[in-house]
């Protein structure tokens, strides 16, 4: 078989690395100087904004601290997030179970089986209030991880929740992912288009930035998930050319509605993978600032330069982390995290090692935000702002890498921009090429990963805890919600249901979020809300 | 050998990471494997449909989010009543170290865990399949 790996181990010629090329396949020079780059670097907050978008960075602020959580029913992740909050998270990041993500109800036949298991299982008004009990809403700030149609109905939920417990719109503080494209395992096709017509989702994702950005001027509105992307296996370069041809997709439509980009931009973030390659990795990350901020200001014409931050909050990759002695994840994680904060990110949630099995345990959690917490206050790199700016290396691999994404977005925005390659296939064919080579180079151990593919001790299996459900959960969500849907007030609902699918059917190109908001106020579950809008486009889903 | 042995590769349930599942088909498909790819989104139902109309010799199926017992269970049951219990029955994916011993209980044929070799992967199921191992290899 083909599968030996090349690295060689003999004492007379010492231990080697197999080569020096990047993740992403730029070969790395032996040594960099003044030849390599002589330039001058504009400060942080400075046009394009390589050395960050904030003039004193975390001396200023610390990144946020916001690890993903959710599990079971919405009481148990009410607990898991004062249990966070009290250790010292910083913000919230609250993910759904799947069913919930594609409009679907823990009753649904083909939901039952996944129940609470990746996040919240989460469907009516009263579910949104139980989680958030208890949790300021206008003082710590919560990121929803939903796509649309989702996204609208349970921001839909959290608004009337902030208008009865009397908080103005204005005073939240958070965000809605919002991104029909990314937020299920990255752009791959049929995950994303299966359970809703995809042009529909996409139309009410910037029905609801329209809805918002008058009404709740804090609040972000888009956030367009590049981990996921780059977690279906594709290179940094790849990554960075998707997302932010995605990003550029979403202000060129909203612009087309009339929008002003000054008015949105500030309020779209992106949410990034980090990946071992430290170096590349920072250079990465300084890249995409620049891009973003030439697109806004150039091809936008942006004015504030608040419009042309490129805001990243970023999750450490889980592709990296191996179930092969599973503590070897924490070392790697943590190097993550410290090329996240070395790359001027926003915030951070850093990968709990026992991901190859399980969600995370409570002590795993609480490890990768110590974890965090030691990066902050002892090691010193927060000290100054872009520790590694004007280093040979980093500041030539970021041009580099520059380049690189450039020609892929222009590659991209030939063929109609990214989301015309989603619908087209492209991109998944490009994900598939990048799998196969990705799953090639760790058989060959031309990817060197320590215990897998490397010194691999075929020992006794690992010692760890396994996250463990309640064994009733999942009955009783699906109990729930059918006593629900049969105890409330039936015609608010009807009435409600009615002028929705009207509204999709009759009057497509009308504001749809307005009209959804009326069906959650009339306590319509998530499923019900998407369903209509399905039969009112002819749309079936998976039985 | 008188017919390619046919395989069905499939995730089942609402879990769509399919890194894992593109991989193994090709690498099975290479192997010499008849795959069909079932995709994402199945139901036990409709993967027992398949294995019935499509006379599949062996089912592939994948998951990550802690789904795996309450699929798996319901699979080999339904197979069991509607006789397929030829249909050998191969699982991957995130699965816990007890819930491997369960799934190897109840009639899986192998389990492969994060990490796990291209070449122990179509060993054990060539083997699983009674396709004698290859005699001539570099």
């Amino acid at each position: 078989m083909a599968d030996k790996p090349k690295i060689e181990f003999n004492h007379l010629i010492g231990e080697k690395l197999p080569h020096f090329r990047s993740l992403s396949g730029i070969e790395y020079q032996r040594i960099y100087g003044r030849k390599d780059w002589d330039k001058v670097l504009p400060d942080a907050a400075e046009y394009p904004f390589t050395r960050g978008i904030h003039r004193d960075m975390y001396r200023g602020r610390l990144w946020t601290r916001r690890q993903q959580s959710g599990f079971g029913s919405p009481e148990e992740s009410n607990e898991l997030l004062k249990y966070l909050l009290k250790i010292g998270q910083t913000g919230i990041n609250i993910d759904s179970d799947i069913g919930t993500k594609l409009g679907l109800d823990p009753d649904y036949p083909l939901a039952q089986g996944d129940v609470g298991l990746q996040g919240t299982s989460m469907c009516t008004y009263e579910d949104m209030v139980t989680l958030f009990s208890d949790i300021p809403l206008d003082r710590i700030s919560s990121t929803l991880i939903f796509p649309p149609p989702s996204s609208s109905v349970l921001m839909g939920q959290y608004l009337l929740m902030a208008k009865e417990r009397g908080i103005p719109w204005e005073n939240l503080i958070g965000t809605i992912m919002n991104c029909p494209f990314t937020q299920l395992v990255g752009p791959t096709f049929q995950a994303n288009t299966a359970f809703f017509p995809i042009d529909l989702a996409l139309k009410i994702g910037l029905d609801l930035i329209e809805f918002l950005i008058p009404r709740a001027p804090k609040w972000n509105i888009l956030n367009v998930n590049s981990r996921n992307i780059r977690e279906s296996g594709v290179d940094a370069v790849q990554e960075a050319a998707f997302v932010l041809a995605l990003g550029t997709d979403y202000i060129d439509r909203l612009c087309k509605r009339g929008v002003n980009v000054d008015s949105i931009a500030r309020r779209i973030g992106f949410f990034s993978a980090v990946h071992l390659d430290l170096f590349e990795e920072v250079a990465k990350f300084r890249a995409m600032r620049r891009i973003w901020a030439r697109t806004l200001k150039e091809r936008f014409g942006a004015k504030d330069e608040k419009s042309m931050w490129f805001r990243v909050a970023v999750q450490t990759s889980s592709l990296t982390l191996t179930a092969q002695e599973p503590m070897n994840n924490i070392v790697r994680a943590a190097i993550q995290t410290l090329a996240a904060i070395l790359g001027g990110v926003q915030s951070v949630h850093t990968t709990s090692y026992d991901e190859a099995y399980c969600l995370p345990t409570e002590a795993t959690q609480k490890l990768a935000i110590r974890t965090q917490q030691i990066i902050a206050y002892e090691t010193g790199v927060t000290k100054s702002v872009d520790p590694l700016g004007g280093s040979y290396l980093v500041e030539k691999l970021t041009d580099e890498l520059e380049d690189r994404i450039w020609e892929l977005i222009k590659v991209i925005e030939q063929q109609g921009g990214f989301i015309e390659c989603f619908k087209e296939g492209w991109v998944e064919k490009e994900l598939n090429q990048a799998r196969y080579k990705l799953a090639e180079q760790i058989e060959t151990a031309e990817l060197p990963v320590v215990g897998l593919n490397l010194f691999r001790d075929e020992g006794g299996a690992a010692e760890i805890d396994i996250f463990k459900q309640a064994p009733d959960m999942q009955a009783k969500r699906i109990e729930y919600v059918k006593n629900y849907r049969k105890n409330r007030n039936q015609e608010p609902v009807r009435q409600a249901l009615k002028n929705l699918y009207n509204r999709v059917r009759k009057e497509p190109h009308k504001d749809l979020v307005i009209p959804i908001l009326e069906a959650v106020e009339a306590r319509a579950t998530l499923q019900e809300i998407c369903d209509v809008m399905r039969e009112a486009s002819d749309f079936s889903i998976p039985q | 050998m008188s017919r390619k042995r046919r395989i069905i590769m499939a995730k089942m349930g609402l879990d769509s990471h399919d890194n894992a599942l593109r991989i193994v088909s090709k690498w099975l498909a290479d192997g010499g494997y008849e795959v069909i790819y079932a995709g994402v989104y199945n139901s036990v139902e409709r993967v027992l449909r398949m294995t019935i109309e499509e006379s599949a010799d062996a089912l592939g199926l994948s998951f990550l989010g802690g789904e795996h017992l309450h699929y798996v269970q319901k699979l080999m049951r339904l197979l069991r009543e509607e006789g397929l219990e030829k249909v050998k029955v191969f699982v991957g994916g995130i699965i816990p170290p007890n819930d491997v011993v369960t799934m190897k209980e109840i009639g899986v044929d192998a389990v492969f865990t994060p990490g796990t070799k291209r070449a122990e992967i179509l060993s054990t199921i060539d083997k699983s399949m009674g396709i004698p191992e290859e005699t001539n290899e570099s």
